[in-house]
């Protein structure tokens, strides 16, 4: 069989030929940040391909059709890992730049394959930055009108660039579709054709190595099964954390889209926080320092860093201006974007005042937002991966099809009653603040542990102004029975 | 680690140069750990496909559901279109209330046929419609009202079918299936004769519905049908 492909193809001494390569200095786990953000991207690409059976770019279907996958547990699920799988993405280029970084590995002879490598990353972002908008709810929205406008602010092209990111003067179909085609399309196809680039200028010039000075010889290991299966563990490790955060903490779906909401805070994923922090403390007038200047000069830098550290010497102490930049560089950026994270909960926890919605933080570096009672803070996230969909983030529900929680006086009221609808469900006419509903609340028992019906209903109990005591898991179980 | 078989190798003079990993054959404990990492990379490669594969697959599973159509009314000039006909069947237009995925609900532009007849006449031509006991077989009567209405869904692949008045019957474009005014089978590839639809009155408006059967099969499975 393989002879017979062999003798037809090529295809088996082509695959030989492939994995039968050298590791100087033996494999090792130090060499497994690209493979592993290779297995991110193929995942990406995966998940990625059966979104768009499902996706639908347009104002009237983008956040219909989103919905829709999250109403079909599978989808959901495939959305979630797609979600976690571009944070883990995203994560994973970070360290192997950084690695690449501390390392010296972009020097000569690999100065093309870092400045590929760079642009990996900013292809990465971009593919982060519009699939942000996909989505098209509130945040969706507000996050992305954002990010357009802030590329309007650039010098001399600036309202061009807005322009076209938008097409159009304001934000609608034709942005959904331009940046569906740009996520779905044009990026993937430049981020494969530099993955491309950067592996065979890989296979060329061979693994930089650990910077260390080593006068014996190494003596060279197999990629071909030692290094394979390194990155292969790593790989199968980097997957099944994907697939836990999928299960555990799916992304959830705020309402559509409402360009007339004046309280909504939005806020960046985690992996812009940093630009979103140097937005924030720049005084206006410095503005566009921290929005324009700043980013460009760094990738400017980064692009021509090869040049700038001409020095063949790679161990750390022949470095030291490059490393302590490099220290400083990572510090500053994980201060601002923790700093970012904490003005955004405050500014969100003002806005809970007003009856406006407090979305859960997003991403890793996320903590934990909206002080209240800690069963209402593990309440919060029941809600978000299992109310939010139909009541809505801020509990406002769905006029006319789901009944709102938020200033909701059953939700407010006698607590076996609330219980009660957790456990058992609810279908058939009801009247809240003078609209009819008609709909089916699902019974939650089995479902959702006594524990977490306990938290979600201190959690709708004490959230957007609705002010009632807190349930615990006795209260439940006694009724649960 | 200290391999004496690399001198394997340095017995070569030609090979030393280019002395490459894979020259080296390794210890006995070598070549098992590298047996055990191979079989191990393809079983987790394995599994990850596998984990993929599973929800993926789930996910493409394709909806069940109402689908089609709901009843929708008929205007009073295609009713009186109807009301008027005598031995040739009228095309009557109507917007078909349907629902399609995630989308509101919306009135799409459809047409049904419609003949003048009775259940006596249509026992006779379409016996495949009534079973011994002279009942439908169908989910709904025939005949309603005085009249029996068509869906315009060709049995066959689906296609629009038309009336031909000089032939006096029913002609499909697409691969030339033919019926009679009653809708039984005449000639081409089709399995069954015309599939009749619903019809009934609601306070002064005639209303018909939508149903869908298989296509291409001698019996009627129903896809979908709002009754």
């Amino acid at each position: 069989m393989l002879t017979w492909l062999e003798q037809r193809t090529g295809f088996v001494s082509m695959t030989k030929g492939f994995l039968t390569e050298d590791i100087p200095g033996g494999a090792s786990y130090w060499y497994v940040f690209g493979s592993a953000t290779l297995f991110a991207m193929i995942l990406q690409i995966v998940t990625g391909i059966f979104l768009t059976f499902w996706y639908a770019p347009s104002a009237s279907t983008a956040w219909e059709s989103t919905k829709a996958m999250y109403d079909n547990g599978f989808q959901h699920f495939v959305l979630s890992v797609h979600y976690w799988g571009a944070s883990a993405m995203i994560a994973l280029v970070f360290l192997h730049m950084l690695q690449a970084l501390v390392w010296g590995a972009y020097k000569s002879p690999r100065e093309l394959q870092w400045i590929v490598g760079v642009l990996l990353f900013i292809v990465t972002l971009v593919l982060g930055l519009t699939g942000y908008l996909l989505p098209w709810d509130m945040n969706a929205y507000f996050a992305s009108q954002v990010a357009i406008n802030i590329s309007g602010t650039a010098p001399i092209l600036g309202p061009f660039i807005q322009r076209f990111l938008q097409d159009g003067p304001v934000m609608g179909t034709l942005t959904i579709n331009r940046f569906f085609g740009v996520h779905v399309w044009l990026m993937p196809a430049a981020l494969v054709a530099l993955v491309g680039a950067h592996l065979a200028i890989f296979r060329h010039n061979g693994p930089a190595g650990p910077p260390v000075e080593d006068p014996r010889p190494r003596r060279p290991g197999r990629f071909w099964p030692d290094q394979m299966f390194m990155d292969t563990a790593i790989s199968f490790f980097v997957f099944l954390v994907i697939l836990f955060l999928s299960a555990v903490l799916p992304p959830f779906l705020d309402q559509k889209a409402d360009p007339t909401n004046v309280t909504f805070v939005p806020y960046p994923a985690w992996y812009f926080l940093a630009l979103f922090g140097l937005l924030n403390i720049m005084p206006p007038s410095l503005e566009l320092f921290g929005t324009i200047i700043i980013p460009t000069v760094v990738v400017i830098i980064l692009l021509a860093l090869p040049w700038l550290d001409r020095s063949t010497l790679r161990t750390f102490g022949s470095r030291a201006p490059i490393l302590l930049a490099t220290t400083t560089i990572v510090v500053a950026v994980v201060a601002l974007s923790v700093f970012s994270q904490v003005s955004i909960q405050a500014k969100q926890g003002a806005a809970a005042q007003n009856p406006a919605p407090p979305p859960p933080p997003v991403g890793p570096v996320a903590g934990t937002s909206v002080s209240t009672a800690g069963g209402a803070n593990a309440g919060q996230k029941v809600f978000a991966a299992n109310c939010s969909s139909c009541h809505g983030a801020a509990g406002a529900g769905v006029p006319g099809a789901f009944p709102p929680l938020a200033g909701n006086p059953f939700v407010t009221g006698d607590k076996s009653k609330v219980i009660n609808v957790l456990i058992n469900g609810l279908h058939g006419k009801i009247q809240i603040k003078g609209s009819t509903y008609n709909g089916q609340m699902p019974a939650w028992k089995g479902t959702l542990t006594n524990s977490d019906i306990a938290n979600v209903i201190t959690y709708i109990r004490s959230a957007w102004g609705n002010k009632a005591s807190a349930v615990t898991t006795a209260d439940v179980a006694k009724q649960a029975k | 680690m200290s391999n004496p078989s690399i001198d394997v190798a340095g017995a070569q003079p030609a090979k030393r140069k280019l002395l490459s990993a894979y020259d080296d054959p390794g210890t006995h404990e070598e070549i098992t750990r590298r047996t055990f990492m191979a079989n191990a990379t393809l079983t987790i490669s394995g599994i990850i496909g596998v984990g993929l594969a599973i929800p993926i697959i789930g996910s493409l599973l394709p909806k069940g559901g109402e689908g089609a159509g709901t009843w929708s009314p008929m205007t009073a000039d295609e009713w009186r279109k109807l009301q008027a006909a005598t031995e040739k069947p009228v095309k009557l237009s109507f917007a078909l209330k349907s629902k399609d995925a995630y989308l509101p609900e919306e009135a799409v532009a459809q047409f049904v046929w419609g003949i003048k007849s009775s259940v006596e006449k249509m026992r006779k031509a379409r016996p495949d419609l009534f079973a011994a006991a002279g009942k439908s077989t169908l989910p709904y009567d025939v005949v309603n009202l005085g009249f029996v209405i068509f869906s315009p869904i060709c049995p066959h692949l689906g296609c629009r079918y038309d009336w031909n008045d000089s032939s006096n019957r029913f002609l499909c474009p697409c691969h030339g299936s033919q019926y009679s005014f009653e809708g039984a089978h005449l000639a081409g590839p089709a399995p069954r004769g015309l599939d009749p639809l619903p019809l009934r009155e609601q306070s002064g408006v005639a209303e018909v519905t939508w149903i869908r059967y298989e296509q291409s099969t001698p019996d009627r499975i129903v896809i979908s049908y709002t009754s």
